[in-house]
């Protein structure tokens, strides 16, 4: 492991920013530590910077324990959440701050900063100031900035939530290609799980100041260990009386279930599959998503989603239709378990 | 009534409240000055004692504004980039000076200093004069002059926040790099303006200065006291010629603060 | 209870350098400056006994002093207010030619030396003066007088007014107006109840700063005054006489009740402060 947290506890006051967190990351990945606000997340990366100082526990870098090592010292670019670009300084110079600061010489800062402005793809607007910038060209110079005195890590606060809705995409995955390109060791925060689960290599989620779960987006998606990771990755609605969904039973100690729209299938009721476990609902809603449609569905009450391809057959709202539900994740206080429709199996072996 | 005729009325109102207020003492003190010709004039401008009380009132001025700057950066520096308990209560002690009568700035420092003060017995054992000498001039100005830096500085750091600190600190830059380099820009016009503010009341204070000065003629006279000095003999024109030579200098202020004034603003807009 | 959830304040900052420096140069600074010399005002009448104390300060003429430098201050800052909310509803909402002269001139009182604008309207007002000359043809004298004293305080405390109203009104929409007057409201009634109630904290601290700089005010007073006993005599100017008697302590005694007179000011200012920033929050 190339960063490694032992168990680090830290209390503001009566908040425990942080509870046990423990966790290592490999060297040359890029993680995503992904929660709500308020769960942490933050709190993490300024103890792993440098700018807090963990109550108790241990953090290694490359081996070495840098809990008593400032934050300069310990190698670590930061790219702030709103990027802290000095504000009186040119592009080329807030790139060459930290090398000048080094004392590194005119020429060596030269070529390094001009490698960078070409990495970022910002050519020409070295004379620029920061106000001069767009939000996602701000985003490049800091990460260039965090990049130039060439640390072994790099750190990133929420760092598309300052960008509108169209650019953060296409720097997204910007960012994660130049990322791979440098190969440095890189940690994101972020409270979005869909950016997460398509920059990241890795995502920690936390909550509560607790980590509840390390893995890869698929892990993560496909077999969640806590309720909170469970519902927090996907798209989701919690059943509170699983038991009265067709080829489910209740289970005890598994209070409630939580059900992905992947989950389900819904089909004309003369087209249905397998009458026994599926059931009639109704259309409530219908939403279109662009690629996809979205259904709320009413089934006996209980309120699901849906999803249909825009060639399959097509539904309007008030229509009755069939709903089959493949499974669920059952949850209890800090346990998942995946439960599979039972009588789709005892009618038949094929799947759709 | 109009509004055109509401808004002429109110104007001529305060146009007249600021000539009555304002403009008409500055005109007096110009035209008394030149009551009895140039020549009068010239010579009671250039007259030594005048010139000394110059030289007096520049010197103090010089040094205070040395000493409340420094301590306007320190303070702001402390106030506004980090959190630490008391930090409102220190901003209020910081503006006592501001709310205490000049009168009890320059007492406050005869009861120290003067012949019934603590320290005066090891004044008396080094040969340091104090009070009724210069020190205790300069003293009571920076008392007086104080906050004025630091009341223009704290705000204006505040608002700024400290992300750029902590990103050059991360970078391993200086407690002197950072302010330098990311701080010092952003506070320019800011430091400029709480100079000329504290510049403009160092060189006039009155009443703090005349309570320790003694009013030795050539020795412990500033340009306010030897306004006074004359004007208490009778002297008037003399007395106006010295004052014109601060009306000038507070024209000149005035002029500055605006200029920075409108730097300020456009740098904050 | 959401304070347990939410973090109570963002935390420390540790990285920045320099906070034991610029603390202790702080503290040194303020404490060797203003805090222990100020100390020293009780420190002299550690000898003093109460009822001597309470002699001194209670003092027939002391008494008049505190009369006069209270009944002037406060005359002025009505005043000032008056013609401060005029000033700088003026400098705000009207474009006129000399508007920004206006608007420097309010500075003047800061920057001109109090001993020049002390001399300066003693004698504009004075019998001889300009202006005292016109009033004394009806029988007014105001150098001198009580009404002297105000007119010295009014120049001196117009630009805290001037200046606490302005940003004020700056920030304030003229589209609130313009909505109430297309709402029939009449323009005296739009003013009483749209614009009044927005600045009136900014009226009250401008009364508060204005009122005690005049109480405090030596330099354009003392000329103006005359110094006369029971009748113009002003504290400030008395607490220079018992110096120039080398009464020091009666000297300290009675600055001791204004220095805590003006930290009582002071107090009221930071609360209606707190108050005003609490208003402008939304809560």
């Amino acid at each position: 492991m190339y960063v490694e947290l032992k168990n680090l506890n830290k209390r503001f006051g009566n908040f425990q920013a942080s509870d046990d967190v423990s966790f290592g990351i490999k060297k040359g990945n890029l993680i995503g530590l992904l929660g709500p606000s308020g769960s942490g997340k933050t709190t993490i990366l300024r103890m792993i910077t440098g700018l807090e100082t963990p109550d108790s526990g241990d953090i290694f870098i490359d081996g070495t324990r840098v809990n008593d090592l400032p934050a300069a010292k310990r190698g670590i670019g930061l790219v702030f959440q709103n990027y802290a670009l000095f504000r009186y300084m040119t592009v080329f110079d807030n790139i060459a701050f930290g090398l000048t600061v080094q004392k590194k010489d005119k020429k060596y800062i030269r070529d390094r900063v001009s490698e960078l402005i070409k990495l970022i793809g910002l050519e020409g607007m070295e004379k620029r100031r920061p106000h001069q910038l767009s939000g996602g060209q701000k985003q490049r110079v800091a990460f260039a900035r965090a990049l130039a005195p060439n640390p072994h890590l790099l750190l990133l606060d929420e760092p598309f939530a300052a960008i509108d809705a169209k650019v953060r995409k296409e720097l997204r995955s910007w960012l994660r290609d130049t990322i791979n390109k440098v190969g440095i060791t890189s940690i994101f925060v972020t409270h979005d799980q869909e950016e997460a689960v398509e920059v990241a290599d890795e995502i920690v989620i936390t909550n509560n100041g607790r980590v509840e779960q390390v893995g890869t987006p698929i892990e993560i998606y496909k077999d969640p260990k806590t309720p909170f990771a469970a519902g927090f990755i996907g798209k989701s609605v919690t059943i509170a009386d699983y038991g009265k969904l067709h080829g489910f039973e209740k289970i005890e100690g598994f209070e409630s279930a939580l059900l992905r729209p992947e989950f389900v299938h819904i089909m004309k009721p003369q087209n249905e599959l397998y009458p026994h476990a599926s059931q009639r609902g109704i259309v409530e809603d219908i939403f279109f998503k662009g690629n996809t449609l979205e259904l709320r569905v009413n089934l006996d009450g209980q309120k699901l989603v849906a999803y249909q391809s825009l060639d399959g057959a097509s539904f309007s709202v008030g229509d009755e239709i069939s709903v089959l539900i493949y499974r669920l994740y059952l949850l209890r206080e800090n346990e998942v378990r995946l439960a599979e429709n039972r009588s789709i199996k005892s009618e038949g072996n094929f799947f759709i | 009534m109009g509004s055109k005729t509401i808004k002429i009325v109110l104007i001529l109102l305060s146009a007249l409240f600021v000539t009555l207020m304002l403009i008409l003492p500055l005109a007096t003190v110009l035209v008394y000055s030149l009551r009895q010709g140039w020549r009068t004039f010239v010579s009671c401008v250039t007259d030594d004692y005048t010139v000394k009380a110059l030289n007096l009132t520049l010197l103090t001025a010089a040094i205070t504004l040395a000493v409340n700057t420094a301590f306007g950066i320190f303070s702001a520096w402390s106030i506004a980039k980090f959190r630490f308990r008391g930090k409102q209560a220190l901003t209020t002690l910081i503006d006592i000076p501001f709310s205490i009568s000049p009168i009890i700035a320059g007492l406050v420092f005869i009861l120290i200093f003067g012949r019934i003060g603590w320290v005066y017995p090891l004044m008396e054992a080094l040969d340091v004069k104090i009070v009724f000498a210069v020190p205790g001039i300069v003293l009571a100005t920076i008392f007086v002059t104080f906050p004025f830096v630091s009341r223009e500085l704290i705000p204006l750091m505040q608002s700024q926040g400290c992300d750029e600190e902590e990103a050059a600190a991360l970078m391993g830059a200086s407690g002197l790099q950072i302010f330098s380099r990311v701080t010092f820009p952003h506070i320019k016009w800011g430091l400029l303006y709480g100079v000329i503010l504290c510049t403009a009341r160092a060189l006039g204070e009155f009443g703090a200065v005349s309570v320790v000065s003694g009013h030795l003629r050539g020795k412990t006279n500033t340009l306010p006291l030897h306004v006074e000095v004359l004007f208490n003999e009778f002297k008037l024109t003399a007395s106006f010629a010295v004052a014109s030579i601060l009306v000038v200098i507070a024209i000149i202020i005035l002029i500055l603060r605006n200029i920075v004034e409108f730097r300020l603003k456009r740098e904050e807009g | 209870m959401s304070s347990l959830k939410t973090p109570p304040e963002r935390p420390k900052r540790n990285v920045i350098p320099g906070f034991g420096l610029s603390m202790g140069v702080t503290l040194t600074m303020l404490s060797l400056i203003v805090l222990i010399p100020l100390a020293s005002v009780p420190l002299v009448l550690r000898d003093y006994s109460l009822s001597e104390f309470w002699r001194v300060v209670t003092d027939k003429q002391t008494i008049a002093t505190y009369k006069v430098s209270f009944s002037c201050a406060a005359a002025a800052a009505v005043i000032n207010v008056f013609f401060g909310v005029l000033l700088a509803w003026v400098i705000t909402r009207y474009k006129f030619p000399g508007r920004r002269i206006l608007d420097g001139l309010i500075e003047l009182p800061f920057a001109l030396p109090t001993a020049v604008a002390g001399v300066a309207l003693t004698t504009l007002y004075s019998d001889k003066g300009w202006i005292g000359y016109l009033f004394s043809k009806v029988g007014v004298k105001i150098s001198y007088t009580p009404i002297g004293i105000k007119i010295a305080m009014i120049f001196i405390g117009i630009p805290f007014v001037v200046r606490s109203i302005q940003p004020v009104l700056e920030k304030l929409d003229p589209q609130y107006e313009e909505a109430a007057a297309t709402l029939g409201a009449s323009r005296a009634r739009t003013f009483m109840s749209v614009v009044i109630p927005e600045i009136l904290p900014a009226a009250l601290t401008g009364f508060a700063l204005a009122f005690s700089r005049a109480i405090g005010e030596y330099g354009s007073v003392v000329f103006i005054a005359g110094n006369i006993p029971y009748k113009t005599q002003i504290t400030p100017l008395i607490i220079m006489n018992k110096l120039e008697q080398f009464n020091y302590p009666a000297a300290a005694s009675i600055a001791l009740v204004m220095i805590v007179f003006s930290f009582l000011v002071l107090f009221g200012i930071n609360i209606l402060q707190s108050k005003i920033s609490e208003i402008s929050r939304g809560s």
